[in-house]
């Protein structure tokens, strides 16, 4: 090989290099044996690029790292001195960092020494290897939390539990043997009674374990209070006579801006408890209005709540004594699901008592705008609001499919449908319904030569009154058609089209005067 | 060469008991018409309407218009207002043809009837919400009167007189329902009672022993109302009175004068009274006279344009038989909202029915204002008192509860 060989063999390994140098996507500057820098690649100056480095410049590695500090491209805990001095060690001793970019970007950052040619830095991006790290890490958390959930609440289900489950085994037997049905009846109860304790105490233990996994979220919407009140007067009115106390529920008129289901398990909660707790009196829900708030109290005349332990009563499995006589029947967890309830909807609750006086929780709410009320209906239709929503119809027709269609139909306008098979027993089948049909939709021939007006006479014979009928006919003789007009009937021809239904349906029931043959 | 007219048929009724709306309806189409020509057309094409008479809008009458537009005049669309007997049945003909269809019946059996099919019936619309949100809107509006201390009702009885056409029982029955969850007792219906031929002093009688502090008539025409306005003014009862869309018609007004004010009228479709409204308010009357009203003519009025606007950008309108081109119309009105003089219209998807604000959106500028008006004398304006951010005067007590 000539000398010019060698010499044109190294300027092509030459060029490769630099080539390679370039091509590869960590970062890699070299500094020479004065921290000078002599040569770096493409992907340390994109990496860097908002420091708009001259890599003819030939900056030192101490003035670089300076020029990094100062640049706001790296997130760090340590003070800029800190860091600077840090860095500096490392660049000395050849030790790895890692940077953390305000991207979010990961980097590690290697040194290598050279001998007397000085040094080599490499910059790699590990983002992806860091994330991956990063969710194991919350999951293993996450799971460990899981644990720890399961845990507390396999340990409060056991303590709690037991006490009505061992009352419920001793009732059981006792019920066995009972000696006569009274007693066998007074065991029943108290056993509905157990178990109805059970029920609540599970649910509870649900509530705190949904809270604890995170898996409620708000739905907020606008509402009147008094469809709340409402439904605590049916949940617990009975609850109230029983024990013999005056729950009132004093009615108001506003909107409230929550989550509708999750401030009546709030407000269940503060009556559940002022029933608890108070023995003879009266339990008051009521509430007060602010300028953008509403405060919604609940009233007992119960044994009321030492002031020192008003700031405890909404922590979790707080009883104000072990030897507490209505321990059996609670966890200590009702006030803590409030608590945590009201700080994720971002409502007050609070309790001022007087001990042998009676206590008053409430709850704080926003003013809903009324014209932001949710009725709960998402998808408007007729079969919610059309004028025919809630009547009941009698179909007699005999053919299958067209008696499905037309009981689909019928349904879809929110109607009630009562379909008429045996023509043998209508009068039992009559008895079925729950109250008198609105209308009767007939076919004219019915199997076995009955005609569909004979069975609407016998209906209107049972009902002692002309119920509305429509009769449906295939056949377009003008004859018969006359025939049924006469004997007072409206006649549809098969196939019979929704809108000339429709037409007839609202005329015979609304507006009879109108009842006439429409041909379209 | 002149470019090939495009024939635009309306169903309005110009005889019968809802021929002053008719004539209006008749304005409306006829001013678009005239704006949207001025301009070039749609892609350059001039619209050309033609009207036929539904006397008085029963099923057969406007179904036989329909067929007759379509079949005689090879109509691209149908835009009128209402009619308030057809019970959807001329949307057979619109299908069976595959045009564009826009009206204002304000009916819920739209919904159902297009989302029963929507592949046949894809050309249907209504260019106003479903009279079911009056009756839920009238509630929500009377809350807001009591719980703003505007009124204090002296109890939370309602009495609900329903009209006999499906409009005024499906307004009732909404009214109804939702009444309980505001706070209200329904004491007297909603029963359907026909204007009766004795006079309605036996109604009231009956209503005035249940003392409610609410009294509304879902009545449909303005004649039967104005009857009930005279014999209600007679001899009051205590209550807030409202009475449904007909008490805004001149009709009524003409026949009431001064002892309309007070009483509360709703609508689905009005005029906002705000920059665009007025604009077209001056320009109607201006082109049809003092005595016209362009409350009523703007409903067809914003729906011609709207078709405009969406044909152009659909790159044209499609006749009798051209499916796929009324189909690219009407994948154009569903996706766009149009703010027209009578607030915004925005289809929803399904229903392919205007969306009502507040009723059904929260976002004024998303929905199309249900308009609360209270009467004053009969020679002023009746004041726009809800809602926000349209409302332009207060709620003031009826002078037989002052």
């Amino acid at each position: 090989m000539s000398g010019g060989d060698i010499d044109q063999t190294m300027t092509r390994r030459q060029d490769y290099l630099e080539a390679g140098f370039e091509a590869i996507d960590v970062g890699i500057a070299l500094w020479d044996d004065l921290d000078r820098l002599v040569t770096c690649n493409r992907a340390f100056l994109e990496r860097f690029a908002p420091m708009k480095l001259d890599p003819a410049e030939s900056i030192t590695q101490t003035e670089f790292l300076r020029l990094l500090a100062g640049s706001g491209l790296l997130v760090t805990p340590l003070s800029r001195h800190d860091w600077l001095e840090k860095e500096h060690n490392a660049a000395l001793s050849g030790e790895t960092s890692e940077y953390l970019f305000n991207d979010g970007s990961s980097v590690r950052v290697e040194r290598r020494h050279l001998g007397r040619r000085g040094r080599l830095t490499s910059f790699l991006d590990i983002s992806g290897a860091r994330r991956v790290e990063w969710d194991l890490e919350r999951a293993r958390d996450s799971a460990a939390a899981s644990d720890q959930i399961k845990s507390r609440f396999l340990r409060a289900a056991n303590h709690d539990l037991r006490q009505p489950l061992a009352a419920l085994k001793i009732l059981i037997y006792n019920c066995m043997t009972a000696k006569d049905d009274a007693e066998r009846e007074d065991l029943l109860h108290a056993m509905d009674v157990s178990v109805s304790i059970m029920e609540d105490l599970l649910g509870a233990l649900l509530n705190i374990g949904q809270l604890d996994a995170g898996k409620i979220e708000p739905k907020i919407s606008t509402f009147q209070v008094s469809t709340l009140f409402d439904r605590i007067k049916v949940q617990f009115d009975h609850q109230a006579q029983e024990k013999g106390l005056d729950l009132r529920i004093v009615s108001s008129a506003c909107a409230l801006k929550s989550d509708r289901s999750l401030l009546e398990r709030i407000v269940s909660n503060f009556v559940s408890n002022a029933l608890r707790y108070t023995e003879t009196g009266r339990v008051v829900v009521g509430c007060r209005r602010s300028d953008k708030h509403v405060r919604i109290e609940v009233w007992d005349s119960g044994c009321g709540i030492p002031k020192e332990f008003l700031d405890s009563v909404f922590e979790e499995f707080f009883r104000i004594s072990e030897s507490q006589a209505h321990r059996k029947h609670s966890l200590g967890l009702g006030l803590n699901i409030c608590k945590r309830l009201a700080e994720m909807l971002g409502h007050t609750i609070a309790v001022r008592s007087e001990p042998g006086k009676g206590s008053v929780f409430s709850i704080e709410v926003p003013l809903g705008n009324i014209w932001h009320s949710d009725i709960g209906e998402p998808e408007i239709s007729e079969r919610i609001g059309g004028e025919f929503a809630g009547l009941l119809a009698v179909v007699l027709e005999d053919d299958v499919i067209l008696r499905d269609a037309l009981i689909a139909l019928l349904e879809r306008w929110g109607m009630q449908v009562h379909s008429i098979d045996s023509l043998e027993n209508v009068p039992g089948s009559l008895q079925a319904l729950e109250r008198e049909p609105d209308l009767i939709i007939t076919d004219y021939r019915l199997r076995g030569g009955i005609q569909g007006t004979e069975i609407v006479a016998e209906i209107n014979d049972r009902l002692e009154k002309p119920c509305p009928a429509i009769v449906v006919t295939a056949d377009t003789n003008p004859e018969l058609i006359d025939t049924i007009r006469r004997q007072g009937f409206p006649v549809l021809i098969k196939p019979v089209s929704p809108p000339s239904l429709r037409v007839m349906m609202h005329n015979i029931l609304y507006e009879p005067e109108l009842v006439q043959e429409l041909h379209i | 060469m002149k470019a090939e007219e495009i024939p635009i048929g309306s169903m309005v009724p110009l005889t019968g008991p809802s021929s002053a709306d008719g004539k209006e309806f008749r304005n409306g189409v006829i001013l678009a018409a005239e704006e949207i020509n001025a301009d070039g057309g749609i892609l350059g094409r001039p619209i050309r309407p033609i009207f036929l008479d539904t006397g008085r809008q029963s099923a057969a009458e406007v179904v036989r218009a329909a067929r007759t537009l379509i079949g005689e005049h090879g109509v691209h669309a149908l835009i009128n207002g209402y009619n308030i007997g057809p019970q959807n049945a001329e949307y057979e003909p619109v299908a069976d043809a595959g045009i564009i269809y826009i009206h204002h019946n304000t009916l819920l059996q739209h919904h159902d009837t297009v989302m029963s099919n929507p592949e046949r019936y894809f050309g249907c619309f209504m260019g106003d919400p479903a009279e079911y949100w009056y009756g839920q809107g009238f509630i929500k509006f009377i809350s807001w009167l009591r719980d703003s201390g505007q009124w204090q009702p002296r109890n939370n009885r309602i009495a609900v007189i329903s009209g006999a056409k499906p409009y005024s029982v499906v307004i009732a029955n909404a009214m109804g329902s939702a009444a309980r969850q505001f706070g209200w007792n329904c004491v007297f219906g909603p029963k359907v009672t026909q204007c009766p031929r004795e006079g309605w002093h036996p109604v009231l009688d009956e209503i005035r022993a249940l003392d409610p502090a609410v009294l509304a008539n879902t009545e449909f025409y303005a004649g039967d109302l104005a009857r009930f306005q005279l014999q209600f003014m007679q001899d009051p009862v205590p209550s807030l009175l409202y009475l449904q869309y007909g008490a805004l018609h001149k009709t009524f007004t003409d026949i009431v004068g001064d002892r309309g004010k007070g009483v509360i009228v709703g609508t689905m479709i009005g005029l906002p009274r705000d920059e665009f409204g007025q604009a077209f308010s001056a320009a109607y009357k201006q082109r049809f006279g003092r005595d016209s009203t362009p409350e009523v003519g703007c409903q067809p009025y914003t729906s011609l344009h709207h078709y405009a606007i969406a044909a152009a950008l659909a790159g044209g309108s499609g006749g009798p038989g051209a499916f796929e081109q009324n189909r690219r119309v009407s994948r154009k009105l569903l996706k766009t909202v149009y703010r027209s003089v009578s607030g915004t219209i925005r289809f929803h998807p399904k229903w392919q029915a205007a969306v009502p604000y507040p009723d059904a959106t929260h976002d004024p500028s998303l929905g199309m204002p249900h308009i609360f008006y209270q009467v004053r004398k009969a020679d002023q304006e009746c004041a726009l008192i809800a809602p926000e951010p349209y409302a332009d005067a207060p709620f003031e007590l009826p002078p037989w509860l002052a």
